[in-house]
C-alpha cells in the first residue's frame, strides 16, 4: 500500500520519478484519487511552500518540487476529471508589458497550482489587454501580475483600470507583486492585494476563489 | 593623491583626502534618453563622457567574456546554449579563447594612461560562478541544474576557473587593475536564490581557487549581487573576497549590521536609487544614513545600481553635489579601519 507521506516526502525532495510512481500505484490500488492531490501532491507543496516563506529552502528546491507535483498531477488529472474534481478555482497571470523577469512569476503559479488551482501562464511582457481579456474569456477569479521594474509597474495600475472599464471588476480580483511594489502602492492604484512572497499569494488567490466561488 | 591611490588607500583602512565618488554602473538608457531631452548634449553619448559631464571621479571597466564567434547564440531571452552533457562537449569547444586574444593591450595602454592622468579608478570584471553556468544553461535551467546536473555544473565550472586563472595573471601581470569584480545577481528582495549548502558545493571551491591568484597581484575582489545580500555577504567573506556592492537598499540591505559583522569588507553602493525622484532633501536625507558607515568603515557610497528614469538631469546634478559634499566628510581620519583582506599585512 502506498503511503500519502511518502508521495509529499518525495516531492519535497523533488524525487519526481518516485512521486509520479507513487501516484501510479496509489491509483492502480484504488485510492481515491483527490485524497492522493490532497494529502500527497498538495501537502507536500505546502511544506515547501511555508519552508520557501521562511528561508530554510531556496529557489532550486522549490522548483524541483513542483516539477514532481507536475508530474503526479499528470497522472492524476484524467482520474480527478473521471471523479467530478474541480480545480478550487482559476487564475490568470504574467509579467507585466515591457518587463521580461520571470523567476518570480513562475514561482507564484506553481505554488499556485499546489494550492490546487488553475493557473493560465500568459508568460512576459504582457499588455493590459491581454490580462483582462484572458480573464474575461477563461472565466478567471484573479488576475496576477508581477512586476520588477519602476518603469514597468505602472501597467498594474493600467490593468485594474481596464477591468473597471469592461465592468468586471466586481468578478474579477486583482493581485500585484515583484521586488518594487508595496502594500502602499496596491491600495494606491486599488488593486486588491499585495504579498512579499509567493507562498503568502497562493493563500491569498485560494480565499479570492473561495469567496468568489 | 591619484584617484587609483586613493581608492587602494581608502580600502586599506588609511586616512584619505576624501572617499572615492564614483559611480561604477552604467547608466540606464532609459535614463539617458530623459537626460538628452533635458538638456544633455547629444555626443555625451557613453559612459566616460556621462562621468566627466558630471564631475565624478572617472571609472572604467574592463569586461571580458569567454566565448568566441562560434559559441552558439542562445535562441531567445533568458535561454541556454546547454542543456545536457552532449551540448557541453560540442559547445566547450567554442568557449575559452586563447587569453592574449581576448585582452586587447592598446586598452590597457589606454587605462595606464588614465591612471597616470590621477583622474580614473580601473576595475576588471568577469561572470561569477553563479553568473556563468546561468548564461550557459539559461535563466530557468540553471536554477535546476544543481539537482539535474551537479557534475556538469562543477565540470564547467573547473574549466572555467583554469581559464580565468590564465586570465588574470597574463593580463594582471600587464596592468593592476584597482579592484575587480565578479558578476553574481544571485540574490532577490528576500535574499539568496540558492542555500547555503548549494554555494559551498557548486561556488565557493572555485572562489577559493581563483581569488588567491587575484590577491598575488594586490587587487581586491569585490562581488556584484544585487538583492538583500546579509546572508550572503558572510559566506563572500569566507571564501576570501573583499567586499560587494551594490547593496540594494530597496532590497532590505542595512551596510551598518555589515560592517559590524564583517569589518573587512569593502562595500560601494547603497544609496537608495528609488529616493532620488524626490529631490534633494530626500537624497540629502539618504546620504546623512549612510555616512556614519562611510566614517566608520569601507564604504564607498553610489548609487545601488543605476540611477531610473524617473529622475530628471536635474536632480542628477544636484546628486553629483551631494555626493562629494559627503566624501570629503568621510576621510578615516582617527579611525581605527581593518584593511581588505588582500591589503593585510601577511
Ligand atoms: C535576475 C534579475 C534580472 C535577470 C532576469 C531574468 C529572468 N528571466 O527573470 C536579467 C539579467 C535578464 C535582468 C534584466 C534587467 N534588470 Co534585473 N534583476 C534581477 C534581480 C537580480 C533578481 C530578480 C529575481 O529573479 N528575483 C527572484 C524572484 C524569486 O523574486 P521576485 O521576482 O521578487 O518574486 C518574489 C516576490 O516578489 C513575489 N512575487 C513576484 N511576482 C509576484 C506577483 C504577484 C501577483 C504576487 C502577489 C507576488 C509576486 O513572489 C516571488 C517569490 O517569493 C533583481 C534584483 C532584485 N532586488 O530583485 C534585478 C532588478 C529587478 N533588475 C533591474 C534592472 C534595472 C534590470 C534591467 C533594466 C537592466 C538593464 N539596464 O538592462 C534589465 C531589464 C530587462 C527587462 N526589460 O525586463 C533593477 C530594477 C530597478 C528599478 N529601478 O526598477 C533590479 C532591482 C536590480 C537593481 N539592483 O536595481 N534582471
Amino acid at each position: 500500500m502506498v503511503v500519502l507521506s511518502e508521495i509529499s516526502e518525495n516531492l519535497q525532495k523533488g524525487k519526481a520519478k518516485i512521486v509520479k510512481e507513487l501516484v501510479t500505484q496509489a491509483i492502480a490500488e484504488g485510492m481515491d484519487p483527490e485524497q492522493i492531490l490532497n494529502e500527497g501532491l498538495l501537502a507536500g507543496m505546502n511544506v515547501v511552500g511555508e519552508k520557501f516563506k521562511n528561508n530554510e529552502v531556496y529557489v532550486p528546491e522549490v522548483l524541483v518540487a513542483a516539477r514532481a507535483m507536475n508530474m503526479g498531477a499528470e497522472v492524476l488529472k484524467p482520474h480527478l476529471a473521471a471523479s467530478g474534481v474541480v480545480a478550487r478555482g482559476k487564475v490568470c497571470i504574467g509579467t507585466v508589458a515591457g518587463d521580461l523577469h520571470d523567476i518570480g512569476k513562475n514561482l507564484v503559479k506553481m505554488m499556485m497550482e499546489g494550492k490546487g488551482l488553475e493557473v493560465v501562464d500568459l508568460g512576459t511582457d504582457v499588455s493590459p489587454e491581454t490580462f483582462v481579456n484572458t480573464a474575461e474569456s477563461e472565466g478567471c477569479q484573479v488576475i496576477c501580475c508581477s512586476a520588477l521594474l519602476t518603469t514597468t509597474m505602472g501597467a498594474m495600475e493600467e490593468v485594474v483600470k481596464l477591468a473597471k472599464e469592461r465592468g468586471i471588476r466586481d468578478k474579477v480580483k486583482i493581485m500585484i507583486g515583484g521586488a518594487p511594489v508595496s502594500q502602499e502602492y496596491c491600495d494606491k492604484i486599488g488593486a486588491d492585494c499585495y504579498t512579499v512572497d509567493a507562498a503568502s499569494a497562493a493563500d491569498a488567490a485560494v480565499k479570492f476563489c473561495a469567496e468568489l466561488g | 593623491m591619484t584617484a587609483s591611490e586613493r581608492f587602494r588607500k581608502y580600502l586599506s583602512g588609511e586616512e584619505v583626502d576624501r572617499c572615492p565618488a564614483i559611480e561604477w554602473a552604467t547608466w540606464w538608457n532609459l535614463t539617458v534618453d530623459r537626460w538628452h531631452k533635458e538638456g544633455l548634449p547629444a555626443d555625451v553619448d557613453n559612459n566616460e563622457k556621462i562621468q566627466d559631464y558630471f564631475g565624478l571621479d572617472k571609472c572604467l571597466q574592463m569586461w571580458i567574456g569567454y566565448r568566441t564567434k562560434d559559441t552558439p547564440r542562445s535562441a531567445g531571452n533568458g535561454l541556454g546554449i546547454v542543456n545536457d552533457e552532449d551540448d557541453w562537449e560540442r559547445v566547450k569547444k567554442t568557449l575559452f579563447p586563447p587569453v592574449e586574444t581576448v585582452i586587447n593591450t592598446k586598452t590597457l595602454d589606454y587605462f595606464e594612461r588614465a591612471r597616470q592622468r590621477g583622474d580614473t579608478i580601473s576595475f576588471f570584471t568577469v561572470e561569477g560562478f553563479f553568473w556563468y553556468p546561468r548564461t550557459i544553461f539559461g535563466i530557468e535551467n540553471h536554477l535546476y541544474s544543481f539537482y539535474d546536473y551537479p557534475e556538469l555544473y562543477k565540470e564547467m565550472c573547473e574549466l572555467y576557473s583554469d581559464w580565468l586563472i590564465e586570465l588574470f595573471r597574463y593580463t594582471f601581470e600587464k596592468f593592476r587593475f584597482d579592484f575587480m569584480t565578479f558578476a553574481e545577481d544571485m540574490s532577490y528582495n528576500r535574499g539568496p536564490m540558492l542555500s547555503k549548502a548549494c554555494f559551498d558545493e557548486f561556488l565557493a571551491p572555485f572562489y577559493k581557487k581563483v581569488i588567491p591568484v587575484i590577491h598575488e597581484y594586490g587587487i581586491p575582489v569585490i562581488i556584484d549581487s544585487d538583492g538583500d545580500i546579509t546572508e550572503a555577504v558572510d559566506w563572500y567573506a569566507e571564501v576570501g573576497a573583499d567586499g560587494m556592492l551594490p547593496l540594494e537598499r530597496k532590497a532590505g540591505v542595512d551596510v551598518s549590521t555589515y560592517l559590524d559583522k564583517q569589518p573587512k569588507l569593502a562595500f560601494i553602493g547603497h544609496f537608495d536609487k528609488m529616493c532620488m525622484k524626490d529631490g534633494k532633501d530626500a537624497m540629502r536625507a539618504e546620504f546623512e544614513r549612510i555616512l556614519p558607515s562611510m566614517m566608520r568603515g569601507k564604504v564607498i557610497v553610489s548609487v545601488d545600481h543605476q540611477t531610473p528614469p524617473d529622475v530628471p538631469m536635474e536632480y542628477y546634478k544636484e546628486y553629483a553635489k551631494l555626493l562629494y559634499e559627503y566624501c570629503e566628510k568621510a576621510t578615516h581620519k582617527g579611525e581605527n579601519i581593518a584593511p581588505c583582506p588582500v591589503f593585510e599585512k601577511k
